[in-house]
């Protein structure tokens, strides 16, 4: 098949699209993860959940569904934090097949509970912007798709920000960096692991509004599959790093697109775990992953 | 104290030996029922058509239950129904630990469900091992009845196959479809139509592609495939697929997808894609979730169905059809689905068959249900008759094609008939938003 440029540029838009997606799972992963050293398995569910928060506020509400990002992120936030002090923090240390264990059991519990809640049928929304379309190059966008990247874009700062520039975002780095040295310095470790899971939880909050926002459709299984994609860009990212998640996603959202274009739909699933390989064999910590201690 | 152990033990071996001697008796007794497994996705991914599929047969069976069962010869009495639930938990590996369980510990005369081509496929082999009837009400594929690894001779697929429907949508945007584009913009009418085809990568979507293929060759049409694109079962994101197909630049979208996947399609073809076509489903998706979720952009696409929640053929079925949705939506609220309906009869076509052998015994039943002859129930069934082929035991239906209509009192599209020609609501008709392939 012959790709030309109008169908190159249309495939990047939408890779782009689905890597916005990946980058906040995979960076709110990737933030617990640096923090507590924790893998949750149930990231995916977390998003499931956003989803229905934004279509549950949508229904009662009829706001514009991007304003009700106000509402996903902290919910995700206060229930990323529940999760934290009723499911992890009692088991933390405890041994990695507790916490792989308590996390599995989350992604039933969550799924369960998300269908008795709002039933187990197939759920859309409609965006209020579904009929704009912008000419970029002679190439026609649906708008929703640049507010979705621009959205992203600005948490990605937001984030950077708070990581950086205030003494919080400081404090969840050194705990991130050295856990012990940070307790020794006076740092409320324990807080830090709250705060660290609430973000990726309302950062995979995020994600659910946006996922809902495109038209997508969603019922209480469908975290399983962006939950592995994400799994698998933390990882060609590397454990921990932020702006590895943030390439990784970007490659990744890309890379299924053209897999797609080029060889075909069966292929798409495939290509994460090809790159991963790829990447795990010349660097096996990851693109941005430090060495393993 | 050693005395105290020994005397538990005796006890435990006393009572463990009373229970299995219990069992023992419990399974040599003649059976005061006909127990039926339902094989039902209750779980996971497809537990929305999983739960039609139980209510449906819940339905059946209560419904035979309160005529007072039915009457086995050999027992010289009527017995009751009693279902067993299977959750195939939308897996095919909970498809076999359902049917294993419902075999092995439960003792079910009969299996009647089962969804998905791949689910079923995975457990076939264990129906097979202890030649237990199986009606199968769901799955798609031919090759559910026809394959020759496992012994299927127990097995009766009460659904149109992907042969079926694959064939009768192709000749449909043969015989309609095609002349009506080349007459509206002035085509030659030999012109060949310019056919993409975006599918299920499972032996569902696969199913179809080759149906497509087979009726184009069979019957020499003027179908051109253009474009043929795969997706994963699940997929939600269909952009870039759909970007490939309009480079294409096909006349028409035929679409071999679940109701979570058609939505996405249809609605990410018009809005996103800007793929401005006639889009065709098939019959999983005639289903009030369809409509709610495709809208708008649903508007003037094909779908082939055989049970609609909006649009009843007129004939000999349409009472029953009224009465058994009627009756469904008193006792669990909503439209069974196309599953659930060809459950509900599932479970009247095994009853019968038990009648008709006058035992419990399969191979009985068995044989009954390959003679079988009664009467179409809610159905359409070509002939007006349920039956099952000689060689692949499959019952053959009378499927339409409906195209769908935007009506503004309910805001959203409603299904008319477009074919066949004696059920026809109205003629198809090409929008005026749609833009053909090139010629």
């Amino acid at each position: 098949m012959e790709i030309g440029l109008d169908i190159f540029l249309q495939v990047m838009v939408w890779g782009l699209y689905a890597g916005c997606i990946y980058i906040l799972l995979a960076t709110g992963l990737n933030l617990i993860f640096g923090v507590m050293k924790v893998v949750n398995f149930a990231h995916g569910q977390l998003l499931m959940i956003g989803a229905y928060v934004t279509f549950s506020f949508f229904v009662l509400t009829g706001f514009n569904p991007y304003v009700l990002l106000a509402a996903s992120i902290p919910i995700l936030i206060v229930i990323g934090v529940c999760i934290e002090r009723l499911c992890f923090r009692p088991i933390l240390g405890t041994g990695k097949l507790n916490e792989i264990f308590i996390s599995i059991g989350l992604i039933y519990i969550l799924e369960n509970v998300a269908a008795m809640i709002w039933t187990d049928e197939w759920k859309t929304i409609r965006s209020p912007f579904e009929e704009i379309t912008v000419t970029i190059g002679g190439m026609k966008i649906p708008v929703d798709y640049l507010i979705i990247i621009v959205t992203t874009v600005l948490i990605l700062v937001g984030l950077y920000i708070f990581l950086k520039k205030t003494r919080l975002g400081l404090a969840v780095r050194a705990t991130s960096q050295n856990r012990k040295a940070a307790m020794l310095v006076g740092i409320n470790v324990e807080r830090m692991d709250m705060l660290s899971f609430g973000i990726g939880a309302g950062l995979a909050g995020a994600a659910g509004t946006l996922w809902v926002v495109s038209g997508q459709v969603f019922n209480p299984y469908m975290g399983s599959v962006p939950a592995v994609k994400a799994f698998a860009i933390v990882i060609i990212g590397g454990l921990g790093s932020i702006p590895g998640a943030i390439i990784g996603g970007l490659i990744l959202g890309i890379a299924e697109n053209f897999t797609v274009l080029t060889i075909g739909g069966a292929w798409k699933d495939a290509v994460a775990f090809l790159i991963l390989i790829l990447v795990l064999i010349i660097k096996p910590n990851g693109l941005f992953g430090e060495k393993a201690e | 104290m050693k005395h105290t152990y020994v005397f538990l033990l005796i006890g435990m071996v006393v009572i463990g030996a009373f229970l299995a001697g219990c069992t023992q008796q419990a399974s040599t007794a003649p059976a005061q029922n006909l127990k039926i497994g339902v094989v039902a996705s209750l779980t996971g991914p497809s537990s929305t058509t999983g739960k039609d599929v139980w209510q449906s047969a819940q339905l059946a069976a209560e419904e035979i239950n309160a005529k007072g069962g039915i009457y086995v010869k050999d027992l010289g009495k009527s017995v009751p129904i009693v279902l067993v639930q299977g959750d195939d938990e939308s897996t095919r590996e909970g498809g076999q630990k359902a049917v294993s369980r419902m075999i092995t510990q439960d003792n079910v005369d009969m299996l009647v469900g089962g969804f998905s081509s791949a689910v079923v496929s995975a457990h076939q082999s264990i129906v097979a091992e202890h030649n237990v009837p199986y009606i199968i009400t769901g799955a798609s594929t031919p090759v559910i009845t026809r394959r020759t690894d496992v012994n299927t001779s127990y097995m009766f697929h009460h659904a149109p196959t992907t042969d079926d429907s694959g064939s009768q949508t192709t000749l449909f945007i043969d015989k309609v479809i095609r002349p009506a584009i080349n007459a509206k913009f002035g085509y030659p009418q030999d012109r060949p139509l310019k056919l993409a085809i975006l599918y299920q990568d499972s032996p569902y979507g696969k199913g179809h592609l080759e149906a497509v293929k087979n009726t184009i060759a069979n019957n020499s049409l003027k179908i051109n495939l253009v474009s043929q694109e795969t997706f994963k079962m699940g997929e939600s994101d269909f952009r870039t697929a759909l970007t490939s197909i309009k480079s294409s630049d096909p006349d028409v979208v035929y679409v071999a997808a679940f109701l979570n996947e058609q939505i996405p399609i249809e609605t990410q073809a018009m809005r996103d894609v800007d793929l401005k076509k006639i889009f065709i489903a098939i019959e999983p998706n005639d289903d009030p979730d369809f409509y709610k979720g495709v809208g708008k952009y649903g508007d003037y696409s094909v779908i082939q169905s055989r049970f609609s929640p909006y649009t009843v053929p007129k004939g000999p079925t349409e009472a029953a059809y009224n009465k058994f949705v009627t009756d469904f939506d008193k006792k669990f609220g909503g439209f069974p689905g196309m599953m659930g309906v060809a459950t509900y009869e599932g479970v009247y076509i095994g009853a019968k068959a038990v009648e008709n052998a006058g035992t419990l015994n399969k191979t009985a039943v068995k044989t009954a249900i390959a003679n079988l002859q009664m009467p179409q129930i809610v159905e359409a069934m070509q002939g007006q008759t349920i039956s099952f082929s000689k060689d692949f035991r499959e019952s053959k239906f009378d499927l339409t094609m409906e195209q769908l209509v935007w009506d503004p009192s309910v805001n959203e599209t409603r299904p008319k008939i477009v074919s066949p020609a004696n059920l026809k609501e109205r003629d198809f008709m090409l929008p005026d938003w749609y833009v053909p392939g090139k010629a």
